[in-house]
């Protein structure tokens, strides 16, 4: 988003009360999403339920073309479009609801490193296993990103897109990492995510943030999606006070909000199946 | 351990002890672990072992080039400066590592190699100068272009150009990654308790460039010293672990000097001057060759002797005009 819309879109959120429609957009959750567009949906959906405003889910097959900078989720607000949790976080800011205003200085700069720390390893490995593993690529990711894609589209699209991701690796220096490699990044990252964590309910004592959101929507993605091979979700599985953070948060704002309200459609469970 | 291992990196310039931000954190990581390096300061890649710099040369693994591999290998050796640190500590070492990456990287990557000013004035003349004769031609350009790469990679924006919109966004998120590292540093001397850790020497490596180097675009070097616990923070690591180096930051003059002075302070002026003397006659004496305006005559001498007693049966000389 261009730093004008960005100003401009600050001045008219403010004055406009979150409406009923607000959207949330994202690949077909059955047979087209990958494991890191899952994880980030998942991610900016907890983020608004734990900041209690609604949203509909939508899933369309072209919803990475129809976002304003190229990557899912985005979220259609009255006449805005905003992609990405960053500056979700922002837009909802904007409008007067916020998750980090408890926090001090320290716990603000602690909060913002730790979500770097998620993007920049967990998703990055993410993008690794599905784009450059060549046992995931041929039986997962070509597969279900080509779906809604005829002849010759879906070879071309494919291949473009692993292309890109693979010139992305090459350039911060992970296109030599082997698989092993980069599963002990995600256990030094989940061991670091552990470590902060401790025994408290969240990530900053008893309120959650949105570093909570992003984590939980990366773990319990990859808890719950049947890869080629169980080793990443198994790394996670070492660490027993992420899984209890990860059943926690699910129960609270998942399985006790549909109760309360049938109307909500999507549930994270049904993000359960091949990838 | 025998002999000590050999590090290649950068060479300094401006009071830094290295100019490059992956040399700096290697350099700094040493001291603060009392690795005994044998440091070779450089400033040809290609004489590196690996290629690039830095590199670190081991006996069990070859040679490692970055910055994180080194100091994982350093720590396998009993050089670890992150002994005294617990686990939570530990991890907001990765946390704050990862913030420097995403956010404070690419808007060095911009002000350093972007910004047609400080890319043109600084960077590239300085690596121009430095790096030896014929691969100062081709290096720095081919330094550019990967830079440039990574950052529209990173961006994940194909047609990424100097602009003042993307200036704009990569300084506020470098802005913020300041600001938030000033205010985890707060009063204090290192980022956990008194002795530097490995969290120290990476953003002594981000910052100190920042802190030296005077750029004729500096915008993101006054946001830099609105912060004055981070600039302290820099120098306070300059002084107390590259003595060296800080006394020789004065009598260096700085980058904007008028054109005409940079020609003369050229070290190998002379050799430059009878190279192209060499070079420019050797092309006209072929293109002159080439084009029969001279032609080289073979026959001469021993034709020569032969065919006076005898008369000559044909005449060469006719056929070139002097």
């Amino acid at each position: 988003m261009s730093l004008a819309a960005e100003a401009f879109v600050s001045q008219i959120a403010a004055a406009e009360p979150w409406p009923e429609n607000a959207t949330l957009y994202q690949p077909l959750k059955d047979d087209q999403i990958l494991l890191s567009d899952c994880a980030s949906s998942l991610a900016v959906q907890t983020y608004l339920r734990m900041c209690n405003l609604p949203i509909q889910v939508s899933f369309r097959a072209n919803a990475e073309y129809m976002s304003p900078s190229g990557k899912v989720p985005f979220i259609h607000v009255g006449n805005q479009v905003v992609s990405e949790l960053g500056p979700i976080v922002q837009f909802t800011k904007a409008k007067g609801h916020s998750l980090s205003d408890g926090l001090d200085d320290v716990q603000r700069a602690e909060m913002k490193a730790y979500m770097e720390l998620v993007n920049n390893m967990l998703l990055t490995a993410e993008l690794y296993i599905q784009w450059c593993d060549e046992s995931t690529v041929a039986e997962i990711t070509k597969p279900r990103y080509s779906s809604p894609y005829s002849w010759p589209l879906n070879h071309i699209l494919t291949f473009q897109k692993q292309w890109e991701v693979q010139r992305k690796m090459k350039a911060i220096g992970w296109a030599g990492k082997s698989l092993a490699q980069v599963y002990e990044d995600v256990s030094q990252c989940c061991q670091a995510l552990s470590q902060r964590l401790g025994t408290q309910p969240y990530f900053f004592s008893k309120q959650p943030t949105e570093l909570d959101a992003l984590v939980f929507g990366h773990l319990f993605t990859i808890l719950t999606t049947q890869l080629t091979s169980d080793e990443l979700s198994d790394r996670i599985k070492n660490y027993g006070n992420l899984l209890s953070f990860c059943k926690r948060i699910e129960q609270t704002y998942f399985q006790e909000q549909d109760r309360g309200d049938r109307a909500a459609s999507s549930s994270p469970r049904s993000s359960k199946g091949p990838l | 351990m025998a002999a000590p291992l050999e590090l290649y990196c950068w060479k300094g310039d401006w009071g830094l002890p290295s100019i490059d931000t992956d040399s700096l954190t290697v350099l700094a990581y040493a001291k603060f672990a009392g690795a005994p390096l044998k440091v070779h300061k450089i400033a040809n890649p290609w004489r590196s072992p690996t290629g690039s710099l830095p590199a670190l040369k081991t006996r069990e693994e070859g040679s490692l080039s970055q910055p994180s591999k080194i100091i994982i290998h350093l720590r396998k050796q009993k050089y670890n400066a992150d002994y005294d640190l617990s686990a939570k500590e530990g991890a907001d070492t990765l946390a704050f590592i990862s913030l420097l990456e995403e956010k404070l990287l690419p808007a060095l990557i911009y002000t350093f190699w972007l910004d047609s000013k400080n890319y043109v004035d600084v960077t590239r003349r300085w690596y121009a100068e430095n790096i030896p004769f014929p691969l100062n031609f081709f290096l720095p350009n081919r330094m550019h272009s990967q830079q440039l790469d990574r950052l529209r990679l990173v961006r994940g924006d194909a047609g990424l150009e100097a602009s003042d919109e993307v200036e704009k966004e990569l300084y506020r998120d470098a802005l913020e990654c300041l600001s938030l590292l000033s205010q985890r540093l707060g009063p204090h001397k290192f980022f956990f308790g008194d002795s530097p850790s490995s969290l120290d020497a990476y953003v002594f490596g981000y910052l100190a460039p920042l802190v030296k180097v005077k750029l004729p675009n500096g915008k993101l070097q006054q946001h830099l010293t609105s912060l004055d616990n981070l600039r302290l923070f820099c120098t306070n690591i300059l002084t107390l672990y590259f003595p060296a180096e800080g006394r020789e930051a004065p009598s260096r003059k700085m980058s904007c000097q008028p054109e005409g002075s940079d020609f003369d302070n050229e070290p190998n002026k002379r050799r430059n001057q009878v190279l192209s003397v060499l070079v420019a006659l050797g092309a006209m004496l072929g293109y002159a060759i080439l084009t029969g305006i001279v032609s080289i005559q073979r026959v001469q001498t021993q034709e020569a002797l032969e065919s006076s007693p005898g008369h000559g049966h044909r005449d060469d000389d006719d056929d070139d005009e002097e």
